[in-house]
């Protein structure tokens, strides 16, 4: 009979296990409260583009990290197809940085209870939204160099031309000849651009009007247009590129994740329990990590770093964006109806050119799945025990903090005997495993 | 007698390119797909066998051959439990197939994508002979009939290690089948296209070998197209088909931005060999080894596959599928 009742029992929990496989393959949460976040202002030369994306129609929203003079700043952008005035616009940089602090990824903390006390289940902790920290001239000549002036106006803080050009030279001629220093070997690089047919978005900052704006820095730009072509031309940005570039592009969509087609997509290593000191040093680990997870993946894959469906997020690193928030990102589909249809990729490349020969093509797909860069610390119990329980419970927990250690090593490519040094003075209570089985047998 | 068949080989191929992509290549892939994709499959190919040896929809002895009557019945029988039990492994390959390259977040897709896959076998054919490679159905039934279906074309990344592995394996498989010249034929016009477009745009040659290399596109070519079911029967047939996939193949991607142009064009350009096959007449292509029934079924020709019935015993094939 026993064997009969036990065997049900069994079978009840097989069941029940398999409707929740069955019916929410996907439904699991993530629980934790957020303590910090890894965002792009880590990366000293990091770009940022924001795209929101239905179907061909696009906004895309470019934040540089410019640091050198403003008088010097000028950016020539293959677009695929000629933009108009009222087709571009100055985006609120505070836009880019919403957006960056609620997908950075995160580091979360748990505590343990004290082992003693007898398990009472609740309801998941509710996560804790955090505060943020944070003219046409000279037509004539044009024409013989085979560049035309499409469209001239001024937005914001920028001069903005759309050309286009029969000959790389002659565009390359036109642009040193308007004041444009291009870099050398930048003529083979527009060439292929110019063959398929796409236009250059030329801007370059109009002094008077950034004296005027009162902004310590170059706001982002936006544009806006419809075209089935899904990509982000990076070669330009190689050409005399002598380290790694990190761009941070955050895809916007109706649909699901995005990824990248012509590179492989690879999510950050996540959900990973490390020694409680990185809450301390978090930037220097991600950092660390993210160097380490590149290498392993042959320095040329798009890295996954959030997706997720933007009316929610467990554990927030930043309060969600509104749909007025939304809309100044790009999102341009919301409706009474579904104020809140959006899902969000963040992908970090780092590109070089030798691993990325290729623009980046991206295509949306219809995977919902979450995903988030997520690192745990879990505080354990300090108190001191007053039962066998308790006393089991600090005897395991030296074998706890060496895995959290191996862990962060494998993870971040850290010394393993630094990494010991800094753990929880517990340590030294540590029971060999055969020590523990003596235990185990014969009590202390 | 089971290793002569090229499918067995495949089927370790592929199951080996679904373990190393589940371990070393990061896939959103439950196992649970896989295992609805297997279940699905293998269930409506032996439903459809059934259907079809209860003869309602076929009168097989019309089609007999004139030497069956010199075989026992329990020769007879026994074929045909050979036949409904390879022609499982077709079935396999259809899944498994699906499992590598359709991805959605919902069992309920990869089961109608598996089941219309092994339907479109039996319910689309002209002269026994099915239009479409079963798992490219598949896909192209989940892409535009479901809303949570899609397909990874840079889950392989372009590494070389995998480039190499893709050739030798497909390789492998295609020198036991016969079709080497439908994979070489494609890849040569599509890299081809590709090289000219490379030196009309002015790309560096790293452009064209990036896009060459891509796992997915290797896969296609050695594992997908070379479905000796569903692709003419003639060389000269093969040759032009697939010359015309690596065309469409190339404008799709390049001028209508396409990122799964491969399956696209291979599942819009099938049709077409039904076409080439009344143009080019020749030999259908059966799997079964020489020592195996191969009396009855390799030197009968076209005969072999003509009806619905025999293929109980020699059963179509859906070739892969990657």
């Amino acid at each position: 009979m026993n064997f009969l009742r036990i065997l049900i029992r069994f079978l009840w929990v097989g069941l029940v296990c398999l409707a929740c496989f069955w019916i929410a393959p996907k439904a699991w949460a993530f629980c934790g409260f957020y303590v910090a976040k890894a965002d792009a202002s880590l990366y000293n030369q990091a770009s940022q583009v924001a795209i929101a994306r239905n179907g061909n129609q696009t906004v895309l929203t470019m934040a540089n990290d410019y640091q050198g003079e403003v008088k010097d700043f000028a950016i020539v952008v293959p677009v695929p197809v000629v933009l108009q005035e009222e087709q571009v616009q100055i985006a609120d940089p505070v836009i880019i940085q919403r957006l960056d602090a609620f997908s950075a990824p995160r580091l979360v903390e748990y505590f343990d209870p004290d082992p003693c006390t007898p398990v009472v289940f609740d309801a998941f902790p509710v996560p804790q939204a955090a505060s943020e920290s944070s003219g046409v001239r000279r037509d004539r000549e044009d024409e013989a160099l085979g560049v035309t002036v499409e469209a001239q106006f001024t937005v914001g803080e920028y001069d903005i031309l759309i050309l286009s050009a029969r000959e790389s030279s002659g565009l390359e001629t036109w642009l040193i000849d308007n004041g444009y220093r291009i870099p050398q070997g930048a003529r083979d690089l527009l060439h292929p651009y110019i063959r398929q047919g796409m236009k250059f978005f030329v801007a370059k900052v109009n002094l008077e009007e950034y004296e005027t704006s009162g902004y310590q820095s170059l706001r982002p730009l936006k544009m806006m247009y419809e075209s089935p072509r899904f990509m982000l031309p990076i070669r330009l940005g190689m050409v005399n590129a002598e380290s790694a570039q990190d761009l941070i592009v955050y895809i916007l969509s109706p649909e699901g994740q995005a990824e990248v087609t012509n590179y492989r997509t690879v999510k950050v290593p996540s959900d990973t329990e490390i020694p409680l000191f990185v809450q301390d040093e978090f930037n220097d680990f991600y950092k660390a990590m993210f160097t380490t997870a590149y290498d392993r993946e042959g320095q040329n894959v798009a890295l996954m770093e959030y997706a997720w469906d933007m009316a929610g997020c467990d554990p927030c690193s930043a309060d969600p964006l509104t749909p007025d928030e939304l809309r100044q990102a790009g999102v341009f589909w919301l409706t009474p109806d579904r104020p809140m249809n959006v899902f969000i990729t963040r992908l970090h490349i780092r590109y070089t050119r030798d691993r990325f020969p290729e623009d980046l093509m991206f295509q949306q797909t219809r995977n919902r799945e979450f995903f988030q860069g997520r690192y745990i610390l879990r505080h354990h119990f300090t108190g001191e025990p007053t039962c066998e329980a308790g006393q089991q419970y600090q005897r395991s927990l030296p074998q706890r903090f060496e895995q959290e250690a191996q862990t962060l090593a494998r993870l971040t490519g850290w010394n393993i005997q630094d990494i010991r040094d800094k753990l929880p003075q517990i340590q030294s209570r540590y029971l060999p495993w055969w020590q523990q089985f003596w235990v185990g047998l014969f009590g202390e | 007698m089971l290793f002569k068949d090229a499918r067995i080989y495949q089927i370790l191929f592929l199951c080996l390119f679904l373990v190393l992509g589940i371990g070393t290549r990061d896939w959103t892939l439950h196992p649970g797909m896989i295992g609805v994709a297997i279940v699905t499959c293998l269930v409506v190919q032996w439903g459809m066998l059934l259907v079809i040896s209860h003869g309602s929809w076929v009168n097989t002895k019309e089609h007999e051959p004139k030497d069956e009557g010199q075989k026992t019945n329990n020769t007879k029988q026994r074929t045909k439990d050979k036949g409904a039990f390879i022609s499982l492994l077709s079935a396999l390959i259809t899944a498994l197939g699906l499992s590598l390259l359709l991805r959605t977040d919902h069992y309920s897709t990869i089961a109608l994508a598996s089941a219309l896959a092994i339907l479109s076998k039996f319910l689309l054919r002209v002269q026994g002979k099915h239009i479409f490679n079963p798992a490219n159905f598949g896909i192209i039934a989940a892409l535009t009939l479901t809303h949570d279906a899609w397909v990874s074309p840079g889950q392989w990344g372009e590494s070389s290690w995998y480039a190499l592995l893709f050739l030798g394996t497909g390789g492998l498989v295609l020198k036991r089948v016969g079709r080497w010249d439908t994979t070489i034929a494609f890849l040569v016009a599509y890299a081809g296209l590709e090289a000219v477009r490379n030196v009309w745009l002015g790309w560096t040659w790293d452009v064209w070998l990036h896009r060459l290399m891509s796992g997915s596109l290797l896969l296609f070519a050695l594992f997908m197209i070379t479905d000796p079911r569903t692709i003419p029967n003639a060389r000269i047939g093969r040759l032009i088909w697939a010359g015309a996939i690596a065309i469409f193949a190339f404008i799709l991607r390049n001028y209508f931005f396409v990122p799964t142009a491969v399956f696209w064009a291979l599942f819009a350009l099938a049709p077409l060999s039904i076409l080439l096959d009344i143009l080019f007449p020749a030999t259908r292509f059966g799997w079964v080894a020489p020592d195996y029934a191969t009396d009855e079924v390799m030197n009968r020709g076209t005969d072999v596959t003509s009806t619905l019935g025999e293929q109980d015993a020699h059963p179509t094939i859906t070739g892969f599928n990657a």
